[in-house]
């Protein structure tokens, strides 16, 4: 027995089996437990509650909701508003990332001053607080008569309007998803046949591909044109409020706002990071072949840089997803707000949260999945020696 | 072949005069002279520090000297971009942890420059990548990336791809400092053919028995200065500064 004991493959059985047992246990214990708890308040237990109407309306939604709509219609909603949030708040952080990040690694004293100011401020002031900051200056911006106005956008209190082509909604969804391929397109076939055809002629494939799509775009747009309106609807003011064009809610605007600059202040690091740690010999290779500045930066940093940054970016892009559940502070309808009104007026408790977990989980593993694909598609073969 | 185009055919491929550099308030080169004819084959040698890869570093613009002149091929290094890019085109540069471009294929880093610098098709860029690559002998390598390669072949790659450039005048920086010692000799020995092939080379080296074997003219570097110059047969038997006496005797008593 003592011998038995002493053997290492029987020690470690013995280990796994106690851990997989005692969380087995813990788990069987809450759910027996909860369930009695959950009777003696008189609560029925159960997934049932889905199928009743809310009674309640959304704020913010890119899909028709009313107060009759059943609860699973608004975590959908809830999910595709924090998605919706989530990747206009991460293509903005990126942006704004990438342009103080450059700044931080540039050879102006200025532009790295003013990076590193911006990083310095924005990092060490916790979200909450900047979500309050940006929502307290958009409640604060005129009302619609006093509207601030540039170029067909207004800018007041009650949201910041954009001129809106009169299209079918349809339409609208075809055409923004043919301007993304217009961008996606390029960037993957320059990819994939890279240096296999002359530049000349892959410059001529990535712009072809990129014109049809636009091309399909603008058919999109003239199908699905509104009849006798003018293409654009302007906002314009009508009594005491704006009619026309397209209303971005405060609450939407404070978050992406907030995101963006927040966000932007941590991709900042991890994009000047990425740059450091391009060998400088590559970089004096590269000059000493005779390559331009410009061809040093997009043909050697660049893709050496964003080797080494995807794998912290895409930790950064799930924590900033996250972060769209600030939508509670201001009142914006992402998932997270809608299980939490779900609990309050429904009482499953323990049903909406588990639902808010998977809802997270899985978008956060899809978006994990996806960097680790493109992660391990352009990592670096073989051994790399830090020159 | 040859394309540089305000480069004279008949003059020195190198003149440099009275060159100064400073690192901060360091005097890393004190009014070095040097004069390098075509097909010439340099070595410099000299302890570290001495500014041996600082001399070479100017003569492409990886370092800005401050003060004296160099002339590449009869065009003047200067602030003018117009000339810094037309030097480097027809000087190719060795280093000495390879550098090359660890997300190109080996086929890849020597078509790049002459695709985009020359503007070459890809076709032709191709045929000169391989037959460079066949010439350090490792064409079977040629769709592998850099990091599945030994040094000593990485190093063999980096020569072919500043070959690819054809350039007139090549640069080593230590080539083989950073190879293990059983790939020192292959690299040695394209340098080598290159060498008898005609090439001008400036190779700043520790390798006595390359220099021997090469050189034109060994110049031995000390702080900054370059303190003796000779061929090699006087360099290694009669040297004449004590500096260069000392030096040799550290490097060859083994």
């Amino acid at each position: 027995m003592v011998s038995l004991l002493r053997n290492q493959k029987v020690r470690n059985t013995l280990l796994q089996v106690l851990y997989v047992g005692s969380i087995a246990a813990l788990v069987l214990a809450g759910i027996v437990i909860a369930r009695r708890n959950l009777a003696e308040q008189g609560i029925t237990s159960g997934f049932n509650f889905l199928f009743k109407s809310t009674g309640w309306d959304v704020n913010f939604s890119l899909l028709p909701a009313t107060a009759n709509d059943p609860y699973w219609w608004y975590f959908l909603i809830g999910i595709i508003n924090t998605l919706f949030l989530g990747s206009v708040g991460l293509m903005l952080a990126t942006i704004v990332g990438t342009i103080v990040g450059l700044a931080r690694t540039s050879s102006n004293d200025l532009a790295r001053l003013l990076g590193r100011t911006y990083v310095d401020i924005f990092r060490n002031i916790p979200l909450i607080l900047q979500v309050f900051f940006w929502y307290a200056i958009i409640t604060h911006l005129p009302t619609p008569r006093g509207a601030h106005e540039a170029w067909g956008f207004l800018l007041t209190s009650r949201g910041l309007y954009i001129p809106f082509p009169n299209v079918s909604n349809a339409a609208f969804a075809a055409a923004t998803l043919a301007v993304v391929a217009a961008i996606v397109l390029p960037t993957w076939l320059g990819r994939t046949s890279r240096l296999s055809q002359p530049i000349g002629q892959r410059r001529a494939i990535q712009f072809t591909a990129a014109a049809a799509a636009l091309v399909c775009a603008a058919i999109s747009l003239a199908v699905g044109r509104l009849p006798d309106l003018p293409l654009l609807d302007f906002p314009a003011l009508q009594g005491l409020n704006l009619r026309g064009g397209l209303r971005i809610p405060p609450e939407f605007a404070t978050l992406a706002i907030a995101i963006a600059i927040y966000g932007g202040s941590y991709i900042a690091e991890i994009v000047r990071g990425g740059f450091k740690s391009v060998g400088k010999g590559q970089v004096e290779a590269a000059l000493s072949l005779g390559l331009s500045p410009w061809r040093v930066f997009t043909l050697v940093r660049l893709p050496l840089a964003l080797r080494a940054m995807l794998p912290i970016l895409a930790n950064q892009y799930v924590w900033l997803m996250k972060a769209t559940t600030m939508g509670i502070a201001v009142g914006f309808t992402d998932f997270f707000m809608i299980v939490a009104l779900t609990i309050n007026h429904s009482g499953q408790t323990l049903e909406a949260i588990g639902i808010l977990m998977a809802g997270f989980l899985a978008i956060n593993l899809s978006l994990a999945a996806v960097f680790n694909r493109i992660n391990k598609a352009i990592a670096l073969k073989g051994n790399q020696l830090r020159g | 072949m040859i394309s540089g185009n305000s480069t004279e055919p008949g003059g020195p491929a190198l003149r440099i005069e009275n060159l100064d550099k400073y690192y901060g308030t360091f005097h890393a080169l004190r009014r070095v002279n040097l004069a390098v004819e075509r097909g010439e084959r340099i070595v410099v040698c000299g302890p570290s520090g001495s500014g041996k890869s600082t001399m070479i570093r100017c003569i492409n613009r990886l370092e800005q000297h401050n003060g004296g002149r160099i002339a590449v091929l009869g065009t003047e290094l200067n602030d003018d971009v117009g000339n810094i890019d037309e030097i480097r085109r027809e000087v190719g540069m060795v280093f000495q942890h390879f550098n090359l471009f660890p997300h190109m294929t080996v086929l890849e880093n020597c078509m790049l420059s002459p695709m985009i610098v020359r503007k070459q098709p890809r076709a032709q860029a191709e045929a000169t990548a391989r037959r460079y690559l066949e010439k350090v002998r490792i064409p079977e390598q040629a769709m592998k990336y850099p990091g599945q390669l030994s040094g000593g072949q990485q190093q063999r790659v980096a020569i072919a791809r500043a070959l690819c450039m054809q350039p007139q005048i090549m640069l080593f920086d230590e080539p083989t400092s950073a190879l293990d010692p059983e790939m020192v000799s292959e690299v040695l020995d394209v340098m080598v053919t290159l060498a008898s092939e005609g090439m001008t080379m400036i190779c700043v080296t520790h390798e006595m028995g390359f220099a021997r074997r090469v050189a034109d003219r060994v110049i031995f570097m000390d702080s900054g200065e370059i303190v003796e110059e000779a061929p090699p047969e006087t360099f290694f038997t009669t040297p004449r500064n004590e500096r260069t006496r000392q030096f040799l005797s550290q490097v060859l008593d083994h």
